[in-house]
């Protein structure tokens, strides 16, 4: 069991709090394609902020890979997402000064790993998406699909026990966003763990498991 | 992750980062180029201005009190007011028995004189000076030497040519050693001299001719007449505080009511000179005022361009939270970042100014020299680490900032 969520209970703060998430439970097994998906401000960014420790909670107990996941330093909570997540985001979140080597080669810099060897590891990355030949292309140099191909690169890079794709194909056309899908389905099919959260019930459909949540519940 | 400092990923990173914004690093490096050049043309300028200014003293001692005489303005001993003081040797040898804080002292006559040599002939005032003078003036010797002890107490008939009546006299000969005829009686010339400072007694040194006191008192009829006596004191004691006792020596020596101020002149030099000294503490402090107005400028615009490129970085900075930049690695990129710049754009403009600053040391300079507008190398490296310091310190509140932000809303902020 790679993810397991107890009891998580998260609000936010206000005049009037905002119960966000209430009593959620949910595993995820190892080399699972899970889909979370429910209406916009049913909950499911914040659970994914919680699973991306992007984000704490305020009761109940979240397990990631083994590890309680609670009350983390910054610094602490820097290293496993690091180490155990690979994060894909509707909007690419690619830094724009740099070209598709250098984003896809990031994270490892934060791990103290050597150019030669980061730009090395990128490659290999890129080959693997099919953008060996856009290395050197600035992010505003490619079309959504190409960046999406890149920002997935990226999150590959450090081998983590979970890939978390907040609405992956929300930016782009039909077309590309069943290629997305594909290039997902591909890596669940290496062994991969992924959970994709989104609205959208043709991504749904692609995935093993549909987790549906509504108004702060797992229905 | 290793120490920041000597891993050459992290200077890598920053390279990348400043190269691939070359806007927003211009402009910053523009800001602290502008902030250091303007506080090292402030610095440097006020130099210039103060040695370009205590040139004009220069080749003259500042420790000089200078008595001539006047006229009396009381009726005295049957003599009516108005009569004029006639200063002699024995006044002289009263003074230097007294004040055993003189240090270099001399008597002065003036006379105006017809110097020939051959064909050509100039006319020039004549000064007799004893051999302390050249103590108290400094003469910039141009050939030869100064009238010394024993050409005074042996009356010789020697004489110091001023440079511009030497050059109109022997035009390009050689001076020194040939005979010159001033008012009939010949001398031997043994120095050309000028003036270094820009005080004058009379005439300028440049344009007098200098021949021994008791030669002038001899050969010309003078007596034991005085016009003018100059004394320095020793530097522990203060030319102001004597100026009763040498009235009360001249008054005892002379027909003249003891309370008579009008009897003579005594001018203390150095109380010019703490005018002087006041003028330079001024020019100091007006440039340490504007300086600081310039650094804090400054530094308030590093702080606001880092602020400025902190907000346009937030997501940035959110992404790189995301995939594992800790708080401290993105406050060490954004320091990293503002000391490279600083210290880049910082000897940049110090080394602009430095480049002015040498052409107007060359501009102002003539041949007398001694004009200094450039910064030692001391006062250019405090410029820089006062710059370092402050700007890395103006950096240090958006960096703070940015990272207190949690990564969701950094990631959020589009």
């Amino acid at each position: 069991m790679i993810i397991s969520l107890k009891d998580i209970n998260k609000s936010y703060p206000g005049v009037v709090p905002l119960h966000v998430l209430k009593d959620i439970n949910l595993s995820i097994e190892k080399g699972e394609l899970v889909s979370i998906m429910g209406a916009s401000g049913s909950g499911k960014s914040t659970l994914l902020n919680i699973l991306g420790i992007l984000d704490n909670y305020d009761s109940g107990e979240y397990y990631l890979d083994g590890v309680l996941i609670k009350n983390l330093s910054e610094n602490k909570a820097a290293d496993l997402r690091n180490y155990m997540i690979g994060f894909v985001f509707q909007s690419f979140n690619l830094i724009n000064y740099k070209n598709a080597l250098e984003n896809v080669a990031l994270p490892l810099f934060y791990r103290g790993v050597s150019r030669r060897q980061r730009n090395k590891l990128a490659m290999e990355q890129l080959e693997r998406m099919g953008m060996a030949d856009r290395a050197t292309h600035l992010p505003a140099e490619l079309s959504g699909g190409q960046k999406q191909r890149v920002a997935i690169a990226r999150a590959l890079i450090t081998k983590p026990s979970i890939i978390l794709a907040d609405e992956p194909t929300g930016a782009l056309d039909s077309k590309t966003s069943k290629e997305v899908m594909q290039v997902f389905r591909d890596l669940n099919n290496d062994g991969m763990t992924i959970v994709i959260v989104t609205h959208d019930p043709g991504v749904g459909e692609q995935t093993n498991r549909i987790i549906r949540i509504s108004d702060g519940r797992i229905i | 992750m290793k120490n920041p400092i000597f891993d050459i990923e992290n200077w890598r990173e920053i390279g990348t980062t400043l190269a691939q914004n070359k806007t927003r690093t211009f402009m910053t490096a523009f800001g602290i180029f502008w902030g250091t050049a303007i506080l090292a043309m402030l610095i440097g300028g006020s130099r210039g201005l103060k040695t370009f200014m205590s040139r004009n003293f220069e080749g003259f001692a500042t420790n000089v009190a200078i008595v001539f005489p006047g006229r009396t303005t009381k009726s005295y001993a049957g003599f009516n007011k108005g009569m004029e003081l006639e200063m002699n040797l024995q006044d002289v040898i009263n003074i230097r028995r007294a004040l055993p804080q003189i240090d270099q002292s001399s008597a002065v006559n003036y006379l105006w004189g017809n110097v020939l040599y051959g064909q050509n002939s100039t006319s020039a005032q004549l000064t007799g000076v004893e051999s302390g003078y050249d103590k108290i003036f400094e003469p910039k010797m141009y050939e030869g030497r100064f009238i010394n002890e024993a050409d005074n107490m042996q009356s010789r008939k020697v004489c110091v040519l001023g440079k511009k009546a030497a050059d109109e006299l022997f035009v390009n000969e050689t001076a020194v050693g040939h005979d010159v005829s001033i008012n009939g009686i010949y001398y031997k010339v043994i120095g050309v001299a000028g003036q270094t400072s820009e005080i004058r007694m009379g005439a300028e040194l440049d344009e007098s001719v200098i021949i021994p006191y008791n030669s002038m008192r001899a050969n010309y009829n003078l007596g034991t007449k005085v016009d003018m006596f100059m004394m320095t004191f020793k530097s522990e004691y203060s030319p102001g505080d004597y100026e009763e006792t040498v009235r009360r020596l001249i008054a005892r020596n002379h027909p003249v009511a003891p309370d008579d101020r009008g009897v003579m002149h005594y001018f203390d030099v150095s109380e010019q000179f703490k005018m002087v000294d006041n003028v330079f503490l001024g020019i100091t402090l007006l440039a340490l005022v504007v300086g600081a107005g310039t650094l804090l400028s400054g530094i308030i615009g590093v702080g606001n361009i880092m602020w400025i490129i902190v907000r346009e970085r937030t997501h940035e900075i959110g992404i790189r939270r995301a995939i594992g930049a800790k708080p401290r690695d993105i406050i060490i990129q954004i320091l990293s970042e503002s000391m490279v710049l600083t210290t880049i754009a910082g000897i940049a403009g110090i080394c602009f100014a430095v480049i002015l600053l040498a052409g107007a040391e060359a501009l102002f300079n003539d041949e007398q020299g001694g004009i200094h507008f450039l910064l030692t190398f001391k006062q250019s490296i405090y410029i820089l680490i006062t710059f370092l310091v402050l700007g890395t310190a103006a950096g240090l509140i958006p960096a703070i900032k940015a990272m207190k932000i949690k990564p969701i809303e950094a990631l959020n902020d589009k």
